[in-house]
Formats: C-alpha cells, structure tokens, sequence
C-alpha cells in the first residue's frame, strides 16, 4: 500500500511564477527504500520539504493537486500531526540540532517532552535510540562536542524518537568526511532493514546502486523518471541528460564494452565489477 | 627551487589551550598542485590559515614566497595567498556578482582598466560572465562557490587555496571544478583541502596526509594511496577504482583512474 502519494502535484513559492515542483505523480510504498537524484536546483530539496508539511505550512506558497502521507492530507494537516509520522533530515545537523538539550540523551528527549511523553516511556525510548545509533559511551556528551558524523545520528535519532514511519533524508552528507558518511549510510541502512520508508535524496549514486529499491530523477522542476535502482542508474543516456554522471563502475564497464575485452552489460556496484574484472583477467 | 611555501616546525595551540597543529615541516612548490586530505579537525583548516596569515604559529615559521608570515600583515598576505572559503554564503555579501568579484581587487588598489579585465577574466574563467548582473545569493550552490572562486581569482593572487571545492556540487559543478583547477594551475600555485579522493586523484602533484594535528605523509597520490595503513588510521580510502584495481591480483596497487585500469587489463588480457 502506498504510504506516500503525490498526485498530480505542483508548488510555486510564493513570489515566484513558475512551480518548484510541477505536476509530480508518485507512489512510495510502506517499507520502500527510494533514492532522489537530480541536478542542483532540480527542485530535490523542495520535494524532501513537501511531505512533513513544512510546504506549505512553513513556507508560503500555492499547491495543486494532493499529496496524502500516511493517510493524511498535508495540505490539511499540521506539521506537528504530520511529525509524528514523518521524520525529516537536513544536510547540516547544525540545522537539526536544538541546543535545547545539554547533552546527547536530552537531546534526544527534547521532541517526546514537547508531545508530552511520560518520563518513565522518554527513557525508555531514549535509551533505545542510543543504542541504535551505536552513541552508549557518548551519551552525557554534548552533541556540539561529537564528530560531524556523530552529531548527523543524533540529528537522525532524534527524530526517529519520535517514531516515525516515514524517514526523508536530505543530503544528510553533503558536510560530511568519509567517515561520518559511511557512518551515516550504515545506519539508513540498518533503519531500512527494520521496515522504516526511506526517501534520500543524495548526489551518492554509489550507495544508492547498493541500497535503493527505486530511484526517482528530478529535473528541471518535474519526475522526469522513478523505477528499479539498477535500471535507472545504468541508463547512462537517461542519467547523462539530467546531468547525472553514472557510476564509476558502470564508467568502467562502458569503456571496457568499447575496446572490446568485456561482452556484457553495464556494471553498477562493486561487485559487478569484481565479477566483470574477473571474466576479463580469464580471457 | 625555493619553495613558495614553506613551514618550519610549526606549532599551533588555539587561546583555548587546544593544539591544532605539531611540528609541522612543508614545503610547497609554485608549480605544483597540493591536496590536503585528513579527518574533520585532524588541523587542514588551521595550517592552510597561516599560509593567509590568518593565523600566525605559536611555534616555528612559515615563509611566503620568503618572507615570514609574522612580518607581514594579513592584507600584505591577501595579496600573495587567496583563500577561497568551504561555504559560499560565508563570503558572498555584495548584491550583483560583477561587484562581488570586484570587491577584492578593488580593495587591493586596482583601478579602471586593470580592475575591470581583472574582474572580467576571472568571471570568463569561471564560466559565469553572462551572470555578472545576477545577486549572486539568488544562485544555485554550484554557481555561488564559482563567483567565490572568481572573487578570490580577480586578485590575481599567487597562490589559491580552495577549501572543500567540491562539497555539496552536484555533479556538473564537480566537473567544472576540476576544469578550473586545471586552468588555474597554469599561472598559480593550488593547494586544494578535500574529502574527494577522486578529485584529488585526478588534479593533485602533491598529497599531504594530515591526522591528529601532525602531517603524517607526504608524497605523489599514486604513492598516497597505497599507503593502507595510514589512509586507515585517517579513515580515508583510496578512490573507488583503486581500490577495485587493488583487489586483483598481479595488478599495480596505484591504479589511479579508470583509463589506467583498462591498460593494465589490456596488459593482462593479452
């Protein structure tokens, strides 16, 4: 069943002529994992805002259509009602982050006191988080004293506290070394697996080869196209259009195919390629 | 060759008693480019600021084109080294692109013809001067970390250091990006700071390894990245293709680009 559901979708900020978003139709699956790509000013941050409501209850702005999240109507709901169901990330957890809390673990509390959340279920709730994001020994840290990687999991768990079923990540890596990254990726992971509905948006096409169920393109404003991970992401022309530069793997497998050493299809992740390198060592 | 940089054991400790950087010795030549790659807070940052004069050691020196850093002010400085920051919105405050990339040379004394094709060349260089009467905060993310490039460019400063060049570009703004240092190359001296190993793969001469406030390697990038067990205590990796090459056997470890990795197994496929 469709957890998320634009239909016929188009915002135009306010002030603007045109939509940021134009005539979008899409259905994400409960449990689904869906990757965004596109270019910068593709409309891709615009589209991660759309379903926790921040458009258009933050900011101002026209909507066409409809989009239904989790049974809810945005256009009608609160961003408070809709934050219990979706959770979003944004690519600095200096955004995310409240300060409110003076360590990890209240940090993490903040959201649940404010829905007003008995003490004794908070830290239950608490305790869980902590553990998932791997953070035990830092948790009377401050979150302005962690990694840049550390403080993007406390952002993330601490939206996941408050138990969404929906979690849309926006360039949750942009600002991150290679570490934080990986550390990162690791745990959008590990919340896929447990069933929860991911939406990230990321330039990262690497990790999407190996995670995403579904990729959607962005361009121009629209949907230019969403289907299986590895269909669209070694449809090099398609990429290449919407300026998308395919996998260096899939690179190296179009080069291969040209000089003649590999008969095959195009690679996408690490281990097509190990597979590939193989049969053409053997020749 | 005398070098155009060059550190002399410096020591750095912030007024909060936090040491960022210990006995650090460099030395940085004209022609070349040099990447800086290291951990978050492994010291990247605070070294490249005292090649500016931002900041200046606590210990040791650090000569600029032979002069002590201490013995220079920082707008003497800005005339040799320009430092183009990580985050565009932490530089960009000018309402049209054209005076946003005049502001510096202006500063720096230029005047009538030599500010206007100074500002005019860098603006082409970048590829943004049909975008001169553009408010430059009304760009997109690849365009604004161009017209900073472009501000730090028109003051014709010897030596460019960019910060994370690449961060947050998509994927055509990666590709000019490593146009322009290319172009850049040919008439200043590069150090560029960056978690792209790619990036660094393809434009790099010269790879400084930092960890934990110390320069831990120096050397050519083919050399960097077989250096394993550094690379892993600085969480860094070889860039992707690499570290596939690595992966077979009786393949060199220093396959750098996709290019090589098809020669070398042509080689082998023979």
């Amino acid at each position: 069943m469709a957890i998320v559901k634009f239909k016929d979708f188009s915002w135009t900020y306010q002030g603007y002529k045109k939509p940021t978003l134009r005539n979008i139709n899409l259905s994400v699956k409960e449990g689904e994992f869906l990757g965004v790509i596109g270019r910068v000013g593709s409309g891709r941050s615009t589209f991660c805002m759309t379903m926790l409501g921040l458009i258009p209850h933050f900011f101002p702005g026209r909507i066409k259509g409809e989009l239904v999240v989790d049974g809810l109507s945005v256009e009608e709901s609160s961003i408070a009602e809709l934050s219990t169901r979706v959770g979003l990330i944004f690519q600095s957890p200096d955004t995310q982050l409240t300060g409110a809390g003076t360590t990890v673990e209240e940090e993490l509390a903040f959201g649940l006191e404010n829905l007003g959340v008995p003490q004794k279920e908070m830290n239950k709730r608490v305790k869980k988080m902590v553990k998932l994001i791997g953070l035990e020994s830092f948790r009377n840290r401050s979150p302005f004293e962690l990694s840049g990687g550390q403080q993007q999991k406390v952002a993330i768990a601490s939206v996941l506290i408050m138990q969404p079923r929906i979690l849309v990540l926006d360039e949750p890596t942009a600002q991150l070394d290679p570490l934080g990254t990986s550390q990162v990726f690791d745990l959008i992971k590990k919340l896929a697996k447990k069933g929860i509905t991911i939406i990230l948006n990321t330039q990262k096409i690497n990790y999407l080869a190996e995670f995403a169920d579904r990729v959607a393109i962005l361009n121009k404003n629209k949907l230019v196209k969403v289907d299986k991970a590895r269909k669209i992401l070694t449809d090099v022309k398609l990429l290449r259009r919407n300026g998308i530069i395919p996998s260096v793997y899939t690179q190296l497998s179009e080069q291969l195919i040209k000089e003649g050493l590999y008969k095959g299809s195009l690679c996408l992740t690490l281990g097509d390629a190990k597979k590939m390198i193989k049969k053409v060592v053997k020749k | 060759m005398t070098p155009i940089i060059k550190a002399s054991k410096v020591t750095f400790t912030y007024p909060a008693k936090v040491t960022a950087l210990r006995d650090i010795n460099l030395e940085l030549n004209e022609d070349e480019v040099t990447a800086i790659i290291g951990q978050n807070g492994s010291g990247k940052t605070t070294l490249v600021k005292h090649f500016n004069g931002l900041l200046k050691p606590t210990k040791g020196e650090v000569l600029v084109e032979g002069k002590d850093t201490r013995d220079l002010t920082t707008a003497q400085l800005s005339k040799i080294v320009g430092y183009v920051f990580q985050d565009p919105d932490d530089q960009l405050f000018m309402s049209k692109v054209y005076e946003e990339v005049a502001f510096g040379p202006k500063n720096l004394g230029f005047k009538g013809k030599e500010l206007k094709s100074s500002v005019k060349n860098a603006l082409k260089m970048v590829g943004l001067w049909e975008s001169r009467k553009k408010h430059p905060l009304d760009m997109n993310l690849n365009d604004k970390k161009l017209v900073t490039m472009a501000s730090i460019i028109a003051m014709k400063p010897d030596v460019i250091i960019l910060d994370e060049p690449t961060n947050g570009q998509d994927h055509q703004g990666i590709v000019k990006v490593e146009s322009l240092i290319n172009k850049l190359r040919k008439e200043h001296t590069v150090i560029i700071i960056s978690h792209n190993m790619e990036l660094v793969s393809k434009v790099a001469d010269r790879v400084v390894m930092m960890y934990d406030s110390r320069v831990i390697f120096e050397g050519s990038p083919k050399k960097a990245f077989t250096k394993k067990k550094l690379l892993n205590k600085t969480y860094l990796k070889p860039p992707l293709i690499t570290q596939l090459g690595q992966g077979v056997k009786g393949m060199p470890s220093d396959v750098l680009t996709i290019n090589e990795l098809v020669k070398e197994l042509q080689k082998v496929s023979k």
